[in-house]
């Protein structure tokens, strides 16, 4: 539950912050980043929960279609969770990579849903990009993540 | 079934969850209703301080910014207006000299039309700069029909001769010259007398006697005799009378009728009746 009192209120920071001063610019995204690391970390019940929350969150905030961001997050965990067992994310670059691969995989999971709805996306360009800054971004973020594992005590973020 | 449940528990989970999601936003545009959910609206509300927060401070920064920038902008607004403003200037002064000078030659020209000789008018392009010697050069030379020792004029007064005609300028000794020599004539008592520069801007009137009835103030004009000055122009004006070292003639000093250091435009008196030697 320690997990949800870190990752919640990033999110919305997050999403307050993106929609506010950086609202038409492609800015790594950072609550992907977070579950991804949350995935080959400390997967867990939590964990596919937290992802289901921080995707509605994103979309209550973001006027996305509710569900659209829980259903490409939570799939970017089992992603994450079945790729540990079989890669070591350990160095900067295949964190990065996997970050940019994932927010690809991300934008289309969510372009997939919206699709139905008729909904004009620019898909490529603003993907491609967005994909770019957050595979620069994760390495990064990962080692501030991991360190703040003493806000959730000793067992938690063990990266 | 429970072990099995237990060990693949997180991949459960996940898909039930993936699955649900998959629902909520397949059947979104069914459950519009206009309002917005409770949940939402808890989230928007927990959101909106943190997006006032974000926004106040990048407006601020935005301004201190964009004022710097406006700043660095006026200031380079600034130096191009100033660089525009003395360029006006520039201008400005040079259309106030041409007016003057407008306004000069139209002077001399009614004086050249009020005279009863032929003249040419000349402009002073250069002033000799010699500690004893005053000289100018005008821009008008023989190929305007200028030639050695003619006499130089302003509306003020005689100003000196032609000492040297070049083909298109020539030098003009001033009457405030040592090398100078006008013969004159005191305008009230007719007492004649010859003015020669004293090398420093002024003039000496000699060969006046002691019982010569002239007096302070009194005007030296041309006499007109030597058939190089026209007759009647203003030489000098007497201010200063002493007793000569010789006891015989006095020694009169003469405050010159032209200002040569402002001396700009001239005429040169072409008429063949002043010309020496025909």
């Amino acid at each position: 539950m320690k997990d949800f009192l870190i990752f919640i209120p990033a999110t919305i920071v997050y999403i307050a912050v993106k929609s506010t001063i950086f609202a038409s610019f492609p800015v790594p995204d950072l609550p992907l980043i977070m579950i991804f690391y949350l995935g080959y970390t400390r997967p867990s019940l939590e964990g596919a929960l937290l992802c289901f929350v921080v995707g509605y969150i994103e979309d209550a905030l973001a006027g996305g279609v509710t569900g659209s961001t829980s259903f490409a997050l939570i799939f970017i965990f089992l992603c994450a969770y079945f790729l540990s067992r079989k890669v070591q994310f350990t160095s900067a670059l295949i964190k990065g990579l996997a970050a940019f691969f994932l927010t690809l995989l991300k934008g289309a999971l969510v372009y997939a849903v919206l699709s139905p709805f008729s909904i004009g996306l620019s898909f490529r360009g603003f993907a491609l990009l967005q994909a770019l800054f957050t595979g620069l971004a994760a390495p990064y973020a990962i080692h501030l993540l991991s360190r703040l594992k003493f806000l959730t005590g000793p067992r938690a973020f063990a990266g | 079934m429970i072990a099995f449940i237990k060990k693949y528990q997180i991949s459960i989970a996940s898909i039930l969850l993936v699955i649900f999601s998959l629902h909520l936003s397949l059947t979104a545009d069914k459950r519009e209703t206009g309002r917005r959910s409770l949940i939402k609206d808890v989230i928007h509300t927990a959101a909106a301080p943190v997006e006032r927060l974000a926004l106040g401070t990048y407006n601020t920064a935005v301004g201190a910014v964009s004022g710097y920038v406006l700043l660095v902008n006026v200031n380079k607004e600034n130096s191009a207006l100033k660089d525009a403003l003395t360029a006006l200037m520039e201008e400005n002064n040079r259309m106030r000299e041409k007016a003057l000078e407008a306004g000069r030659l139209k002077e001399i020209l009614d004086f050249k039309e009020a005279i009863p000789f032929r003249t040419t008018a000349a402009a002073v392009v250069a002033l000799s700069a010699d500690m004893w010697g005053a000289s100018a050069v005008i821009d008008k030379g023989a190929s305007h029909g200028i030639r050695k020792d003619m006499a130089v004029i302003s509306r003020s007064g005689a100003a000196g001769r032609v000492i040297e005609a070049g083909m298109n300028s020539s030098t003009v000794l001033l009457s405030t010259d040592l090398r100078s020599a006008i013969d004159v004539i005191s305008q009230r008592g007719r007492i004649k007398g010859i003015a020669e520069g004293n090398g420093s801007g002024g003039m000496i009137l000699k060969y006046v006697r002691q019982f010569d009835d002239v007096q302070v103030g009194d005007l030296a004009v041309t006499s007109g005799l030597t058939g190089i000055f026209p007759k009647g122009l203003p030489v000098g004006e007497v201010v200063k009378i002493e007793k000569g070292r010789d006891n015989f003639f006095r020694l009169i000093e003469l405050k010159p009728a032209v200002d040569m250091k402002r001396l700009e435009e001239v005429l040169v008196v072409t008429d063949p009746g002043f010309i020496p030697g025909g």
